[in-house]
């Protein structure tokens, strides 16, 4: 085995062993599995259904109430054609299996107001469920009052299918995709501080041991520093593949185990809404809306180009980590301790923080010019690429210019760098400033 | 048959002359003494004969041709400034090291266990090396350095750290792998051990080289033609003798009749002419040279080359 290849296989080697990398490398996509699954499995599950008694004196719903047979109504009605009193209501024991008591005064038709009491605070999305219905009722009731017949009066009330679409039929925009690639760009943000100073730390560690001036007896100091970043890379690799195949197999089962039903593909065509000019029914295009709910499990499973994005991440992670290992490594070389290298990261910290800004700003304008200057610019484009990518507003060219600008930094910073490891490596006892560590380039 | 060459070396750090025209070289089967005082430029020399930094001017032969990258396996080097891996295991170490060399891993673990068995420290291999006292890593470290059986093996301080009995195994071992033909560089400061084991000396003060050569030879050139005297008599009677010839340095009581006088010869005098001066007046019972320590002859070096740029 090659010299550097030694390296690469102790750099990897002892991290790979260690009780941490297991714990971290397992529970965290278990963790991330166990909230996905949490999330998904919350959005279909039926909720305590609440018991409404609509007190209807007038009779103007006729005791019923239209659109209430959807999969998981969050609440159910009961009419009497009567005036109940609020302290009858409190305490009689006829009551006590109603939630909800809501008054409909005859002069409802004049002053809009209509009056509820409830015995527990009911959620905002089984109230908003239940105003919704009662309002569509009366708004039947004044519309027949009116002389409108209710199929007209349904025809009026239907949304209005409002579609955007991207003028380029092979781009589909789609926000949670977005939300997705600023996901992974927070992922490479954090991969590439954790391995990027892992780096920092090894070097520092066979400083301040003392083993680095064994090992450049053996290796050249170029040697050292490339199997040092290749070594602790590919730790990062491996975490992230085995994290991704956890998750992988995690989502696989729990499509087939957890939510077998919801991913049928006749409640899917449903679940993403009426189909053009097919659904004229308003009682079937509110129970669609109530299915949408687990639009979740849908964008999970079929939204997002997996594919694409995981080995985007994997190009662009590897392309950030070798600019910032690179320069951690010259950190590492040039301080004594760890305590000294906060001082002197500083500079390269605010390139990656200031990144990390710019991501989150660019979410909500993923082609304005912000993105598209900070996804070629190379200390950023790691991190900002990957949200313009899930985005869809990268042309290809525009990917390959970023990754050649990117490449060309990372040759430049590692030349540069090796030059500052080697002679900042053998420097004991003192914490080197910026100036004279860019004096060691020339050594 | 020379090992190492040196030649002209010269190195410099931001206007700072850290070797000024160096040249030194050494023999097969020799222990050669790199002297000098703290910051004189040993660890640099050393560096540069470990291709760990390259020179401004001059060469670096290895058994007569230039030096190259591959010859790293055939050199062993202990820094002064040495450690390990605090979290690995001391097997594994080695293992790294002997395989960085350029030993295969079948051969690297034949050798080490060789070794280990040697120093009886075989049960150590699955310890790491935050468990091992000081003593116990340094001598990880020396297996470590010699493990690939170097033709030149350089040592920077091999025996700081290391008790007695520990400094003695060390020392052994380096007599050993003498006697198997190893060229030997050793840089320290304790000139006892200079004065014990090595068969030439240079010594850099200030980037330059001030002595250079055989142990002996050195030894020879520093002679003051001094002499011990024991004699049984009295001391007045003795100086008395002595006149414009012959200067006493030092002398000392050993008991009421005898005792011990350093004396110098002067103006071309010899032995002989000393001896028929005091002969007639006291009994004598042992004439020894008395030969400068490598201790003194380090200091004095030193200084004639601080008065030097004094004047």
């Amino acid at each position: 085995m090659s010299k550097i290849g030694l390296i690469i296989k102790r750099e990897y080697g002892s991290r790979v062993r260690k009780k941490s990398f297991l714990v971290i490398t397992v529970l965290v996509p278990l963790l991330i599995g166990a909230l996905g699954f949490l999330a998904m499995w919350m959005s279909i599950q039926e909720t305590k259904k609440v018991n409404v008694l609509i007190s209807d004196p007038g009779n103007l719903c006729d005791g019923k109430i239209f659109i209430t047979d959807t999969v998981n109504a969050p609440a159910e009605f009961y009419f009497v054609n009567d005036v109940i009193a609020e302290d009858e209501f409190q305490v009689a024991d006829r009551y006590q299996r109603y939630d909800l008591l809501i008054g409909i005064q005859p002069e409802v038709i004049t002053n809009k107001a209509i009056k509820g009491l409830y015995r527990e605070k009911i959620s905002a999305n089984t109230e908003h469920y239940i105003r919704n219905r009662i309002e569509l009722r009366l708004e039947e009731y004044f519309a027949l009052d009116q002389g409108i017949t209710l199929s007209e009066y349904r025809r009026i009330r239907q949304e209005f299918n409002f579609k955007l679409e991207n003028i380029d039929p092979n781009i589909q925009d789609t926000t949670p995709a977005q939300i997705v690639g600023f996901i992974f760009s927070i992922f490479i943000f954090i991969f590439i501080i954790t391995y990027a100073s892992q780096v920092m730390r090894g070097v520092i560690e066979e400083k301040t041991s003392r083993v680095v001036e064994i090992l450049v007896s053996s290796v050249k100091p170029l040697q050292l520093m490339m199997g040092k970043i290749i070594g602790i890379g590919l730790v990062g690799l491996t975490q992230f593949a085995i994290w991704i195949a956890i998750i992988g197999v995690g989502l696989v089962f729990m499509r087939f185990f957890a939510f077998q039903d919801v991913m049928d593909p006749a409640v899917f065509a449903e679940m993403m809404g009426p189909a053009n000019g097919t659904q004229n029914d308003l009682l079937d295009q509110q129970a669609a809306q109530s299915l949408k709910d687990s639009e979740l499990i849908y964008l999970i499973y079929q939204g997002i180009p997996w594919g694409t994005l995981i080995s985007l991440f994997v190009i662009y992670f590897i392309g950030g980590y070798l600019f910032y290992g690179g320069l951690f490594a010259v950190i590492g070389s040039a301080v004594d301790s760890e305590t000294d290298s906060q001082q002197v990261m500083m500079p390269v910290m605010l390139p990656l923080m200031f990144s990390y800004l710019i991501g989150v700003m660019v979410i909500s304008n993923p082609g304005g010019p912000a993105a598209i200057w900070f996804s070629q610019i190379p200390f950023s484009s790691p991190i900002i690429m990957l949200q313009r990518i899930a985005a869809g507003t990268v042309s290809i060219w525009e990917l390959i210019l970023s990754l050649t600008i990117l490449a060309a930094t990372i040759f430049v910073i590692l030349v540069g760098a090796a030059k500052i490891y080697r002679t900042g490596i053998l420097m004991y006892g003192k914490k080197a400033s910026w100036k004279e560590i860019f004096k060691w380039l020339r050594y | 048959m020379e090992v190492l060459r040196v030649e002209n070396i010269q190195k410099e750090y931001a206007g700072h002359k850290a070797l000024d025209d160096i040249s030194i070289s050494t023999k097969k089967g020799e222990i050669f003494g790199l002297l000098g005082p703290n910051g004189a430029g040993k660890t640099t020399l050393i560096r540069i004969i470990n291709q760990i930094i390259g020179p401004d001017k001059g060469k670096v032969y290895l058994d007569g041709k230039l030096i190259q990258r591959d010859d790293i396996g055939k050199i062993g080097y202990l820094p002064e400034e040495r450690g390990l891996y605090k979290k690995m295991k001391v097997y594994d170490q080695v293992l790294y090291f002997a395989r960085l060399k350029g030993l295969s891993k079948h051969e690297a673990k034949k050798r080490i266990n060789v070794w280990f068995e040697k120093f009886e420290i075989t049960s150590w291999y699955n310890k790491k090396v935050e468990e091992l006292s000081k003593g116990m890593a340094q001598k990880i470290q020396f297996i470590s350095t010699v493990l690939h059986e170097p033709e030149l093996l350089i040592l920077d301080e091999p025996f700081s750290g290391f008790d007695p009995i520990n400094a003695q195994i060390i020392r052994n071992e380096i007599m050993e792998l003498k006697a198997k033909g190893t060229s030997i560089l050793l840089s320290t400061h304790n000139m006892n051990s200079v004065e014990e084991i090595c068969d030439s000396i240079a010594l850099i003060n200030q980037s330059k080289l001030v002595l250079n050569g055989e142990l002996s030879t050195v030894k020879e050139s520093f002679r003051s033609h001094t002499y011990a005297i024991q004699f049984k008599g009295m001391m007045f009677g003795f100086a008395n003798a002595l006149f414009a010839g012959y200067s006493l340095e030092h002398s000392e009581q050993i008991d009421e009749d005898r005792a011990i006088a350093h004396v110098k010869l002067l103006k071309g005098n010899s032995l002989n002419d000393l001896l028929k001066t005091v002969m007639p007046v006291v009994d004598i019972e042992s004439v020894n040279e008395v030969l400068p320590s490598m201790n003194e002859i380090f200091i004095q070096a030193i200084q004639e080359k601080k008065g030097g740029n004094n004047e």
